[in-house]
């Protein structure tokens, strides 16, 4: 995991993403201090469902590998770029560790909204959300990918800004993160 | 038929997806069917539970909804399962059972679509999903008759699966909820997350604890 300035850094700019180094590095040629990125570049434990992020070290995950802080990183968050293949219309295995290992961010308890349970928020940070899928999609994988992600939004109390496809990583390097967010 | 009951709960004891399955497998064993378990809790599937799961006819996943998907570890799953089952070349139909924290069955429904994507992506049959909401309530109402109080809907989409099962049919994704009021439900899981800070040595207030700030 890349790690810049975190303690100094109020406001980041997130991203959480399972390429090859080579590929992360062109997509994000100059990395600002206010910009991390979450990678798969050490050993992750997968979400063994305890709970214990919640009861026992709440807003901290029990299993202290390098991915143990990911709730405390989405509070000092305010754009989230999620780079993931697309399985099945979801994200990868390590995509989807890292969200599964993340529900610090958000809180035990209940609440309606739109008429539906989810869960209180912990932190006040309005976040966008952009996902960047890449592999070979089908249309109902497509629709699938889009669906999570408005929903992924709406539990984590942020806003769905994109959702983009791109047949391979190299396709998204045809223009840099930068020049799409401005 | 021999079907393969798939528990892909990362949890090693006791489960809510467990459970559901205990409840199925004695439905479907009264209309003569073998059943094999399967635990996949890891994302590493051992070679035997491949074996095994290729062996079957017809595949039902319970699995519990993780951030409105389903957990790291089966995707890793599904994905060697693909490449095991393409060599294999059957092609069991498969059922899920997706079960939610949230109290609507219905949020299930990217989870189900999903599975649904696996299949086809695979070349299985997919026969249909089971969205259940309030699935909290499953581990305290374990020891009740399934048709009895709280599972009386459980019942009802279990006994239809396993029906759609022997008929070899599928279906429309079916969405419902234990039977237990909302306002109780909320109310219940707030006093459980409460006692479970204070058996931690927490105060209620800890829960609310912010990081960094």
């Amino acid at each position: 995991m890349t790690c810049k300035a975190v303690e100094r850094v109020e406001v980041m700019r997130l991203v959480i993403h399972d390429l090859e180094p080579g590929h992360i590095d062109r997509l994000f040629p100059e990395q600002p201090l206010n910009l991390l990125v979450i990678s798969p570049d050490a050993p992750i434990h997968h979400c063994v469902g305890c709970f214990g992020c919640w009861v026992k070290t709440p807003g901290a995950c029990v299993i202290r590998d390098r991915y143990g802080d990911l709730g405390e990183l989405l509070a000092k968050s305010q754009d989230v770029l999620i780079i993931s293949r697309c399985c099945y219309g979801g994200f990868s295995p390590f995509v989807k560790n890292v969200l599964d290992r993340s529900i610090s961010y958000i809180h035990p308890f209940f609440v309606n909204k739109n008429g539906e349970m989810h869960h209180r928020r912990r932190y006040s940070n309005h976040a966008r959300l952009t996902v960047w899928f890449y592999g070979n999609v089908t249309e109902q994988e497509a629709n699938t990918a889009r669906g999570l992600v408005e929903a992924n939004a709406v539990n984590l109390w942020w806003e769905a800004a994109e959702v983009e496809f791109y047949p391979s990583p190299k396709e998204m390097e045809a223009g840099c993160y930068e020049d799409r967010a401005n | 038929m021999k079907i393969g009951l798939i528990n892909g709960s990362p949890k090693l004891r006791s489960s809510a997806s467990r459970c559901i399955l205990q409840y199925l497998q004695p439905l479907l064993e009264q209309d003569g069917h073998v059943a094999a378990a399967f635990a996949l809790h890891n994302p590493e599937l051992a070679p035997e539970d491949a074996q095994g799961i290729r062996e079957c006819d017809v595949l039902i996943f319970a699995l519990p909804l993780y951030v409105d998907g389903l957990p790291s570890h089966m995707v890793s799953c599904l994905l060697h399962l693909e490449k095991s089952l393409a060599r294999s070349g059957k092609a069991p139909t498969v059922y899920a059972i997706v079960n939610c924290g949230f109290y609507e069955g219905h949020q299930a429904k990217w989870a189900l679509n999903m599975m649904e994507n696996w299949c086809r992506r695979t070349g299985l049959r997919w026969g249909y999903g089971i969205g259940l909401g309030a699935g909290g309530v499953l581990l305290s109402v374990q020891s009740v008759p399934l048709g009895a109080g709280p599972t009386r809907n459980l019942a009802q989409a279990l006994r239809q699966l396993a029906s759609s099962v022997s008929q070899g049919v599928g279906g429309e994704n079916v969405f419902t909820t234990m039977n237990f009021p909302k306002l109780l439900y909320k109310l219940a899981a707030e006093i459980g997350w409460c006692r479970s800070a204070r058996a931690n040595g927490l105060k209620i207030r800890d829960l609310s604890l912010r990081r960094g700030s």
